[in-house]
């Protein structure tokens, strides 16, 4: 039978444990993100060329890309 | 300490783990979460075939040589005697580039979620699942090959944007790219498809780009994409 709820020392447990301290719910987080959520364009082609934009915001170029796309950077999360 | 707190505002859960205490779920933070799922079937990409320009090179005045016979008399010991002469005759020489191109293409491809009174969500976030295949396998203007494609053959999910097409130079540089991106805009979702080609030279004399009349490349994609926020 699924636990509805259940509050020991060690443990929480509730909605048929979908809700469950031993799991790892992730959140927003302003700094020491462990990942980053995409929020939107993230590659551009320009001149035959490529340019990424990683989730930190920063360009990765590949040598040839001439254009000046600028992404966002994404969303940080904590695990 | 491990523990759980409620109250009207805010249900919070820590759980300690060697002695620290972690956060495991709080209302008061973002928390990532989907607010509605569409499914789009049908969604296709078509890349049209490249071009190429025939480049005037130089004018070689002796392109093409050619011989032919006359009869003489020998001018020491008389005889009549065929004599081989070589000529030759000029001809425009040319080279041929496939034209540098940038294309693209936004389209709208559904209408953000809504919520209870009708009023569209404002996401933060789009997961797309996309599952596709390639129609029609553009080739290698130079080869008799199909352009690599990074689009694997079993579903795969992005955030942003993905490489479909690419193909470099002799020494490695890229020359051609094509990407496809899918992102919220507005009230809308929005698909995106991009092609960059640099000019390529073709390092032959009087020999055209063999296959850049079968450079398109046609894709058919089903995306089952998660809209998601990070607080309602």
């Amino acid at each position: 039978m699924a636990v509805v709820l259940s509050i020991t020392p060690t443990r929480f447990q509730a909605s048929g444990s979908k809700l469950d301290s031993q799991r790892r719910y992730i959140r927003k987080v302003a700094s020491g993100a462990d990942f980053k959520f995409v929020t939107g364009q993230n590659m551009d082609v320009a001149g035959g060329g490529l340019r990424y934009v990683d989730p930190d915001g920063n360009n990765n170029d590949d040598g040839v890309y001439s254009g000046s796309f600028t992404g966002a950077a994404g969303i940080g999360v904590k695990v | 300490m491990s523990g759980f707190t409620a109250s009207n505002s805010r249900i919070q859960v820590v759980e300690t783990v060697s002695s620290v205490d972690q956060t495991v779920f709080d209302t008061n933070d973002d928390m990532p979460h989907i607010v509605a799922t569409t499914f789009l079937s049908g969604q296709t990409v078509d890349f049209s075939n490249l071009t190429q320009t025939q480049n005037f090179w130089f004018y070689d005045p002796c392109a093409f040589y050619y011989t032919y016979f006359v009869w003489q008399t020998h001018p020491f010991y008389g005889a009549y005697e065929a004599v081989q002469v070589t000529e030759c005759t000029g001809a425009p020489l040319f080279e041929y580039s496939v034209d540098a191109r940038e294309y693209s293409s936004e389209t709208t491809i559904a209408d953000l979620p809504v919520d209870e009174d009708g009023n569209v969500v404002d996401i933060d976030f789009v997961v797309v699942q996309a599952t596709g295949v390639r129609t029609l396998a553009g080739k290698d203007p130079r080869f008799n090959q199909a352009l690599p494609t990074t689009v694997p053959p079993k579903t795969f999910s992005f955030q942003g944007s993905v490489l479909l097409e690419s193909s470099g130079k002799a020494n490695g540089d890229s020359w051609l790219r094509r990407i496809m991106s899918v992102y919220k805009s507005g009230t809308k979702l929005k698909m995106k498809v991009q092609e960059s080609t640099a000019s390529l030279v073709r390092g032959a004399i009087n020999a055209p780009f063999p296959y850049v009349s079968s450079s398109r490349s046609t894709y058919s994609f089903s995306l089952k994409v998660f809209f998601g926020k990070f607080r309602q």
